[in-house]
């Protein structure tokens, strides 16, 4: 479904983790990893301003992805940190701008994949 | 000065809390075939329950998060889901045999068929873990525990102590063992020492009793001092079993046989001493493994899991609790050997270890949880020495157990 | 004052598998999984809601483990359409290193086991409330 459609409706977390992420010529970038949000949407109850989207991160190998070497500030033992960080540095950051469409098992992007940046650590 | 004597106390009750049935299996059994030529294995397991202990105390205590909670979080539902089933089935392999082993040390001091036993002791273990507060709990049988001090004496009696150093600090392979058997026996000491239900167990107590920074300095006292001097009784029995089963070529297939060294030396009195501190070590351990249980298997769905709130709030807790004592005492009426049962634990424990320590390990380097207090370069080095050690050990235990036919 | 929630998280890194707690600080199970809702005017979605439960694990641990867990889940809820428990984000207080959530946990959905154990097995022991 083309993200235009998918409005109104709901989406869970752990379907978005499996996916296949294809770029504009339909080659593959890799599959998601995890999920980024900002706290500027709107406002729920106690809560406050909201999680909303701002984009996805996608990599290939996909152990270890949440230990927290490459993201957060995960700081050793260090063959475990050179280790990861290799396995996950070619992880790109795909803002929701650049996705096409969601359906099924499959992100089409509307970018190739070389125009994609590479996933920034959080902000501490 | 009140404060030193309760440290004292703590790291006494470490001491007499550390041994349970696979540490008197292990270290017999070991100590009857090798003599003293495995120590290694057990140093280096206390080494590994040290370092393992500290670490998970200081994490569970800086992130108030024990350690199941840590491994889902880390390694995700999926991957911490397929640790759970291990680790659960593990840990009720090893509630089987200490259950089974305080019956068999009643059946010592009564005569009455252990089978008989094991119901009885299946209610008080688990009507204790009902009733009574942790914090008692652990000081009663860890003080208690203390009469396993008797291995101790037995061996120093004994006026052999050049001999036990000299053939433990030469590392060496008995001609008539071959080298699958020597490293499965490896593993069992191992294993036998770094229990991850003692890690469960000690990272749980440590968020539910609340400790904070202050708390940390007795912590590492505990594990520092009380961890080693427990593994100083584990080599005591070690060689009491070199000293006189082995010369005898006497195997250790039933605990009857692990008490002949203390029996020999001291007659009825040590005995009838050691029959005590064998049945409250392993006691004290079916309390452990039992609360593990519930532990590990509520962290991981999110259950309430605190022993410091009445039952009826922590349902699924005591229910899992109750359904493991209840199997667990099935299991060893069905004529199990407690001795095969205790055996396959230890060596599967030492199999299962590197999926525990692992997110600890990392957990342990991360400021955002430890603050300042991340490990240092020395306890990194270490640390990611016994992760690849751990692995190891991890590839060879079942080709080794296929081997070796589990060390027949 | 500590901040509500980070401004910038990854669901997956900060959020997901997470302990919840309740307001009497009681812990109501983990985060197992997480609603998102695309606004109707389009646009990134927006993480509604927290599911937890069989319902919600069983769809993260993929084919069979989730297969069965799911079918102990029909059997343990006999409503007709039973989904995760869902835990509208409105009622999350704080998301520290756990969520915390500004409603008591017996009024979740979540605890319909834990009720069910409570009222047949362990609330029968003697002792039990003491």
């Amino acid at each position: 479904m083309s993200v235009r459609d998918l409005a109104g409706t709901q989406i869970r977390f752990s379907d978005l983790l499996r996916m296949l992420v294809l770029d504009v010529e339909s080659q593959e970038v890799g599959r998601v990893h995890d999920a980024r949000f900002v706290k500027d949407g709107p406002v729920q109850g106690a809560f406050g301003p909201g999680y909303r989207l701002q984009g996805l991160v996608v990599g290939t190998g996909s152990f270890g992805a949440r230990l927290g070497f490459d993201r957060a500030s995960v700081k050793g033992p260090w063959p475990l940190k050179a280790m990861f960080r290799r396995l996950h540095a070619n992880a790109k950051f795909v803002d929701w701008s650049q996705i096409d469409s969601i359906d099924g098992e499959r992100i089409r992007l509307n970018v190739p994949a070389a125009s994609l940046r590479p996933v920034e650590p959080l902000p501490s | 000065m009140r404060k030193v004597l309760e440290v004292s106390l703590e790291t006494l009750a470490a001491i007499g809390g550390f041994v349970d049935i696979g540490d008197i299996v292990a270290n017999s059994e070991t100590g009857a075939r090798f003599r003293m030529s495995l120590a290694w294995g057990g140093v280096l397991g206390v080494i590994g329950i040290v370092l393992y202990a500290e670490m998970s105390g200081r994490v569970a205590t800086l992130s108030h998060r024990p350690v199941f909670d840590l491994v889902r979080e880390r390694l995700g539902a999926r991957v911490a889901l397929v640790n759970l089933v291990a680790s659960f089935f593990i840990n009720f392999l090893t509630l089987t045999a200490e259950i089974a082993g305080v019956a068999v040390t009643l059946q010592l001091a009564s005569g009455i068929n252990y089978l008989a036993w094991i119901p009885l002791v299946a209610l008080m273990v688990w009507f204790t873990m009902w009733r009574v507060k942790f914090s008692v709990m652990e000081k009663v049988y860890g003080l208690l525990g203390l009469a396993l001090i008797v291995t101790v004496v037995a061996v120093f009696r004994l006026h052999e102590f050049h001999t036990i150093v000299r053939e433990a600090t030469n590392l060496h392979r008995p001609s008539t063992e071959d080298w699958p058997t020597y490293f499965y026996f490896a593993i069992a000491l191992f294993g036998a020492a770094m229990t991850p239900y003692e890690v469960f167990f000690f990272s749980s107590g440590a968020v539910e009793e609340g400790w904070t920074r202050k708390d940390l300095m007795v912590n590492r006292a505990n594990v520092y001092i009380g961890f080693p001097l427990g593994g100083a009784l584990s080599l005591a029995i070690m060689a009491g079993a070199a000293l006189l089963l082995a010369p005898r070529g006497i195997s250790v297939d039933h605990l009857s046989q692990a008490a002949i060294p203390v029996t020999f030396v001291l007659g009825k009195l040590g005995l009838g001493i050691l029959i005590f501190g064998m049945g409250i070590a392993f006691f004290g351990a079916a309390l452990e493994t039992g609360l593990s249980g519930g532990y590990i298997v509520s962290q991981f769905f999110g259950w309430q899991w605190e022993k410091f709130v009445k039952p009826v709030d922590a349902p699924r807790f005591h229910l899992v609790i109750l359904v493991s004592v209840i199997l667990a005492a099935a299991f060893g009426l069905t004529t199990v050997d407690p001795v095969k049962v205790t055996e396959y634990s230890i060596v599967l424990s030492a199999a299962a270890l590197p999926l525990t320590y692992f997110p600890i390990l990392i957990i342990a380097n991360d400021p955002e949880y430890m603050g300042d207090k991340t490990n240092s370069k020395f306890s990194n080095a270490l640390g990611f020495f016994y992760l690849v050690l751990l692995t190891a050990i991890a590839i060879a235990t079942i080709p080794l157990m296929i081997i070796t036919k589990a060390g027949a | 004052m500590t901040d509500v929630a980070k401004r910038v998280i990854d669901a997956g890194l900060n959020l997901l598998d997470r302990q919840i707690i309740d307001k009497d600080g009681m812990m109501s199970g983990n985060v197992d999984d997480l609603e998102l809702t695309v606004p109707e005017e389009g646009g990134p979605p927006v993480i509604t809601a927290i599911l937890a439960g069989p319902g919600a694990l069983a769809r993260r641990l993929g084919a069979r483990s989730g297969a069965w867990l799911e079918s102990l889940h029909v059997r343990l809820h006999p409503s007709e359409q039973p989904g995760p428990a869902r835990i509208a984000f409105g009622v999350v207080k704080r998301v520290a290193d756990h969520v915390e959530i500004t409603v008591s946990r017996s009024d979740l959905d979540v605890s319909r086991f834990e009720k069910w154990v409570r009222k047949h097995v362990i609330g029968k022991i003697p002792g039990a409330r003491a």
